[in-house]
């Protein structure tokens, strides 16, 4: 079989990618026809800017979504083929059988694993973790923030200390301390997992309680549909067969890939404390509006206030910075996996494969380019969707 | 003034000093020193070997007092070993046990000793530092006059294709980490199996193999555009696109003022106004943000230190920390939380003083 | 004058075996060398008997003085009997020399001790230390000082003392400090050692790289202080992870000199760029340095593509995929416990390819026993169970294993990390579970023998039944398989009692079908080794075991 030529690895490719560009076109579709309807997401398809923002984070979503339902992947991500090691793009497959798809689109890398299919699917890895590490780090922030910032004083000065001290940390340094083996077998990820974890169930259950305290049947209906998944989701997470939490046995049915949970927990404990401090800063200015002193002489308790008077009409900022942020985690996950701390070895995050590829760069320049280039369009997308974001929720 | 910079400074020594109490634990958990006596001692050493070798140097004392000796508030316990040996951190060679001074930590001045380069903490660090900053001058030489150039041209007329290019080009490079900058550009300019060296050499346009070198271990004693020039340019550029966004927010919104729309009725020349009124007063912001860079730029630093092996102290933080280097890693945290506090501390005086509507209270 | 023997003695009866049985192709060139010398038997005079014709020194082509500047690791110095790194070696070998040198071709030659004959039972060795050999601080080497080294040597409780190990045949199992009587200075240049058993390994053993040979009145811990040597070299400068400079030692007349040995350059240079091949190239391409430590996988071809002359030399070093068979998972199962089990690893794993990708095919594919045909007693017609993935996973399922979930452990560096995530990749395909799992080297080491499934780099050893003695005999410290079989033990004593070579095969083929056939381990393919030079320098080729020999590198002429 011959060689495909880069015409043919670009269609062979797009083929490949058709469900991808499937959803990409209903998504707009249906955005763009319901724009005025959707609020600050409708907006967002007034900007150019915003909309190749949109499209290129949507592009990454949907081949994670996707890839991992094995719609888009042209081989197995951790197979090996002799014979196919480092082997450019377009190569066809040694001894390829009927139902194997017959080249590797953008070549072997150093283990003879198909590129194409660990670029694709290390978008699942980076599209489930980044954001949901920041989402975490983001309940974290705001459940200390908004107390801290609207009652201020000693609890104030206290966790303003804190979040400062792990600010004055060089990030590097503190992966170092976290992420060795060393440390993971003492447990001490899983013991900031239990406390950091917890910060959802009380996020939620503040959340509902304050606003429908009037309505105890309603409440408990509310609390009891929340919380419960999310206390078993807590619970079955940070239990670990065979490490220092383990006392669930067989009750555990979820345990994510080892290494997984101790980045997840590092990479939340490292975004928290920034996001204190602009939750804080932004309660600190808003509490002084009039209709949270309205909301005050109404008798609304603190609580009611922060989460259903302050958080609303901070999310603006916010809604901002969490692009930005998941740009700035999805980087922190590469230099993980740069320095190899962490994520599971032959992983096909972008960081970890970028880190394998740059060893042999100077001969093979096509197995490190590729994850390089989905990395830097996925943060690239994030940082325009925050600037679309940012100039559309200005015009309010 | 004088009592806030003082409340900072005691703010500061509690921050170190709790940091240094964290880095302290985890580096002193079990495991930790076992590896410790492992890669100092012998690889292959047995569970009672470690012990022993553990004792003998005083690492099994509780940690409090381990902590207290570092810092120099606890005297330090000399242990002697059966065959005349002797152990503790105070101890020096020609000098008696007995003349040996009972304390001996940071606050005596004494850092302690590397036990992965087996140096003084103090000179290790002051030697890496300097070949830090010297990387770092490059890098602020660079990356703070074209990201305030950028920033200007685009803040200059908002809008325009001027400023949509170059907005894109400081977006481009915020989303481009070291790691795969650096990549690239020792892919495209430092390896001889690339086209474009390739080409140059076969034109004898260049000197050696290659435009540039891919590795600065030689700009360490001598650093030159060759050797240098791959590993600044790519801290610069991640840094760059940030400062120039905050420029171009800070032109552009000096340049819808009152006074330079006054101005421009008067028929001063656009170039003169940019120049002579806009200028200065839409550097304000960049200042504060360029402060808090610093910092920040650490993580770009040891990431292009290990990618072009430049010795610097973003290299001496991971050889510290990959050995858990207990001493030299609590050294290396507590110049990194100086520099972490002080850029803080003087980008808040800074914009104190260039915004007067905020008062230090 | 030519003499037979290095201290002209009669030849060793044993000596004048091994070249029979070499001549009849019982035994190889290099174990008969290895062998026959270090038996005492002069070099000239082993490939005279052998009737073999002794390769040219390249010394010829050297010139007199230079710089070269070669990429290593540059660790910390210790004391060198705990050296556990041939990094360190490298530059204390500046001014510390050995007793005995082992070279590449297998043989062991006189260096400080300029001979040595050994008794009819190996329990007796005297050595002839060479006259007029001078400290740097100009005292005369004599048989006191050497005597003051076999007893550091023998210190069992010294920490990280890996010397005791290897002159066990004259440390007291009590005291674990030399036996009284053993270490007997003759006179001035005479020093014989009194073994309590005989060992045919000790000449290998005072050969290796820890060895090396130290004044009394120099601090062991401290070594650049003093560096009171014999060698002809100093260190100018040492700083860890960056860089040492070793200097000729101009006040000091070297032994060598006069001998002919060379030492020819004048100033050599470690260079650190750390353990990632890829600055090693940029290293290369940017003219900073002129030859580098070790080359390894992929990077032999890249070196080749920058025109740098290339040193290969098969060995028997390897790697090992083994499970421990006394390895228990959380539920407490012992994992491995099950032949078939192991059985069905090794079979579902095709050695070949395990050597194109993990280690860019460099070196032979292997028979997973741990022999080879770098051995003389290697029996080639013993051979693995065959490659049948199909087969393999319904042996697992037989033993009920189809769908455990194997966690594979391995080092986080080149060849050895991908060896293994080829092993893992190959167990996937056969349709078993494997989770990998890599550990930094600073902390791989810290529970090497117990990873239930893990990949353990081996080095050369000479004798075939060196290895299979330190980590495959039931209960030895680095019996990493946890694998016991009083069969295979009573087999291996068996092969070390036997002098004739193929006798010693016969029972050799034995124990290779019993290492096979009980799944001990994958032991996929014997590596070569290689080391890149610049054009225009001569004798820096890589040495089987790693040994500098420092006054062998020159500027060509």
């Amino acid at each position: 079989m011959e060689p495909l030529s880069w015409g043919g690895i670009f269609a062979g490719m797009f083929v490949q990618l058709i469900p991808v560009w499937i959803a990409l076109i209903v998504t707009f579709t249906v955005s763009i026809y319901y724009k005025r309807k959707l609020g600050l997401y409708g907006k967002l398809f007034d900007s150019t800017i915003g909309m190749i923002g949109f499209a290129l984070v949507m592009f990454w979503v949907f081949v994670a979504a996707l890839g991992s339902m094995d719609m888009i992947l042209t081989h197995d991500p951790l197979g090996q083929v002799s014979g196919m090691k480092n082997k450019l793009p377009g190569t066809p497959l040694r001894g390829a059988q009927d139902g194997d798809y017959a080249h590797y689109l953008l070549g072997g890398d150093n283990l003879a694993r198909d590129i194409f299919s660990r670029v694709m699917s290390g978008a699942t890895i980076v599209i489930l973790i980044a954001p949901l590490a920041t989402l975490f780090a983001y309940m974290v922030g705001i459940t200390l923030g908004l107390p801290a910032g609207y009652f201020g004083g000693k609890f104030d000065t206290l966790l303003s200390f804190v979040a400062n001290l792990v600010l004055a940390f060089p990030v590097i340094l503190l992966f170092y301390l976290l992420v060795t083996p060393e440390i993971v077998n003492t447990g001490l990820p899983q013991y900031m997992a239990i406390v950091l974890f917890f910060f959802p169930l009380i996020f939620f259950s503040v959340l509902i309680n304050t606003r429908l305290k009037q309505q105890p049947q309603k409440n408990v209906i509310w609390l009891c549909a929340v919380l419960i998944p999310l206390a078993v989701m807590y619970v079955v997470t940070i239990n670990a067969p065979s490490t220092k939490i383990d006392i669930l046995g067989s009750l555990d049915f979820f345990n994510p890939a080892a290494g997984i949970l101790v980045v997840f927990v590092s990479v939340v404990f490292v975004n928290s404390p920034t996001v204190f401090r602009i939750v804080r800063g932004l309660t600190l200015d808003i509490k002084q509006r009039d209709y949270v002193a309205a909301a005050q002489t109404r008798g609304e308790g603190p609580w009611y206030i922060m989460l259903w008077e302050i958080l609303p009409n901070a999310r603006g900022p916010l809604i901002v910075d969490f692009c930005l942020r998941i740009g700035y985690t999805t980087i922190l996950l590469g230099t993980l996996g740069f320095f190899g701390l962490g994520l599971p070895p032959e992983s096909p995050d972008w960081g970890s494969t970028i880190n394998d590829g740059r060893k042999l760069l100077s001969i093979y320049l096509h197995p490190a380019l590729p994850p390089a280039f989905a990395l830097l369009s996925l943060v690239l997308g994030l940082n325009l969707l925050a600037d679309g974001l940012r100039e559309e929720s200005l015009r309010d | 003034m004088g009592l806030f910079i003082l409340r900072r400074l005691g703010v500061m020594i509690l921050t170190a000093i709790c940091l240094t109490f964290i880095v302290f634990f985890l580096t002193n958990l079990h495991p930790n020193l076992e590896k410790l006596a492992k890669t100092q001692g012998e690889m292959r050493m047995s569970d009672e070997q470690v012990d022993r070798w553990l004792a003998n140097r005083g690492y099994d004392q509780p940690l409090p007092i381990k902590y207290g000796e570092w810092l120099g508030v606890w005297p330090s316990k000399i242990i002697e070993v059966d065959d005349g040996r002797a152990y503790g951190r105070c101890l020096q060679t020609g000098v008696s046990i007995a003349d040996t001074p009972r304390f001996c930590g940071v606050i005596q001045g004494d850092w302690g000793f590397s036990t992965v380069f087996k140096d003084e903490v103090s000179s290790i660090v002051a030697t890496r530092l300097s070949l830090t900053g010297k990387l770092m001058f490059w890098v602020m030489m660079l990356m703070i006059p074209s990201a305030l150039l950028i920033g200007v041209l685009a803040g200059m007329r908002e809008g325009s294709r001027t400023d949509r290019s170059l907005s894109t080009v400081s977006i481009i490079t915020t989303a481009t980490p070291e790691y795969v900058s650096g990549v690239i550009f020792i892919a495209l300019f430092a390896a001889s199996a690339s086209p474009l060296n390739q080409w140059l050499a076969s034109m004898d346009w260049i000197e050696g193999r290659t435009l540039f070198k891919g590795t600065a271990t030689s700009a360490m004693e001598n650093a030159n555009f060759n050797n240098f020039f791959l590993p600044v340019l790519t801290i610069s550029l991640y840094g760059m696109g940030y400062i120039a966004r905050m420029t171009r927010a800070s032109m552009a919104e000096v340049m819808t003022a009152q006074y330079i729309r006054t101005a421009r009725l008067k028929g001063v020349s656009f170039p003169k106004i940019v120049v002579k009124h806009a200028l200065r007063n839409a550097l304000i912001a960049p200042f504060t943000v360029i402060m808090l860079q610093i910092p920040w730029l650490l993580n770009g630093v040891v990431i292009v230190e290990t990618l072009f092996n430049y010795k610097g102290f973003g290299w001496v933080l991971v050889q510290a920390a990959g050995n858990n280097d207990i001493e030299l890693l609590l050294g290396v945290s507590v110049v990194s939380v100086i520099v972490v506090l002080i850029t803080q501390l003087i980008s808040d005086i800074g914009y104190v003083y260039l915004n007067p509507r905020i008062s230090v209270s | 004058m030519t003499h037979e023997t290095i201290n002209g003695k009669p030849v060793h009866s044993a000596a004048k075996m091994y070249a029979d049985e070499f001549k009849a192709g019982l035994l190889d060139r290099r174990e008969f060398l290895t062998r026959a010398s270090a038996l005492g038997v002069a070099t000239s005079a082993i490939y005279a008997m052998g009737g073999l014709t002794q390769p040219v020194h390249a010394a010829a082509h050297a010139k007199q003085g230079g710089t070269i500047r070669m990429q290593m690791e540059v660790r910390a110095l210790k004391d060198p009997r705990t050296w556990d790194w041939t990094q360190i070696a490298f530059v204390g070998n500046g001014w510390l020399e050995y007793l005995v040198e082992y070279d590449s071709d297998g043989s062991f030659n006189g260096w400080l001790a300029e001979s040595w004959e050994v008794n009819a039972d190996a329990t007796q060795y005297t050595f002839n230390i060479r006259k007029g050999v001078k400290w740097n601080n100009g005292d005369e080497l004599t048989a006191e000082h050497i005597a003051y080294n076999f007893d550091r040597w023998a210190e069992g409780e010294a920490e990280g003392n890996s010397m005791a190990a290897r002159v066990d045949s004259i440390v007291d199992p009590e005291t674990k400090k030399a036996i009284d009587g053993a270490i007997e200075v003759v006179d001035s240049h005479t020093l014989r050692l009194n073994l309590r058993q005989p060992d045919i390994t000790l000449i290998p053993g005072i050969a290796d790289y820890p060895a090396a040979i130290m004044h009394p009145d120099d601090n062991p811990e401290d070594l650049l202080a003093n560096q009171i040597g014999t060698g002809a070299y100093k260190n100018d400068s040492h700083e860890v992870g960056v860089k040492s400079v070793l200097v000729r030692n101009e006040g000091h007349d070297w032994w060598g000199y006069a001998e002919g040995k060379g030492a020819f350059l004048d100033r050599i240079e470690f260079i650190d760029y750390g353990t990632d091949p890829s600055a090693w190239v940029a290293a290369a391409e940017s003219d900073e340095i002129d030859t580098i430590y070790e080359n390894v996988g992929d990077f032999v071809s890249v070196f080749d593509s920058i025109g740098w002359n290339k040193a290969e030399l098969a060995t028997g070093s390897t790697i090992v995929v083994r499970p421990n068979q006394a390895a228990t998972d959380a539920d407490g199962k012992v994992i491995f416990e099950d032949k078939r089990v192991r059985q069905a690893i090794a079979m579902c794993v095709d050695n070949a390819v395990l050597l194109e990708l993990g280690n860019a095919g460099q070196g032979v594919p292997a028979e997973n026993c741990h022999v080879g045909p770098v051995h003389p007693e290697h029996d080639a017609s013993v051979t693995r169970i065959p490659h049948d993935p199909a087969k393999a996973y319904a042996l697992m399922e037989e033993a009920g294993m189809a769908d455990y979930e194997f966690e594979l452990h391995s080092i986080d560096d080149d060849w050895r990390k991908n060896t293994t995530d080829a092993v893992a990749a190959q167990m996937r395909d056969a349709g078993m579970k494997v989770k990998r799992t890599i550990l930094p080297g600073s902390t791989f080491w810290n529970d090497w023998t117990k990873y239930a499934f893990s990949s353990t780099n081996w080095n050369h050893r000479p004798l075939g039944t060196q290895v299979l003695g330190l980590a495959y005999k039931s209960g030895v410290a680095w019996n990493e398989f946890a694998w016991s079989n009083a069969e295979f033990d009573a087999l291996l004593d068996e092969a070390n009692s036997i002098a004739d070579a193929a006798k010693r095969r016969e029972v050799m083929g034995k124990i290779q079908a019993i290492v096979i056939e009980e799944g001990v381990t994958i032991q996929p393919y014997w590596r070569s080794i290689y080391r890149h030079t610049r054009p225009g320098f001569v004798g820096t080729d890589i040495h089987i075991a790693y040994a500098s020999q420092l006054y062998k590198w020159a500027v060509e002429a």
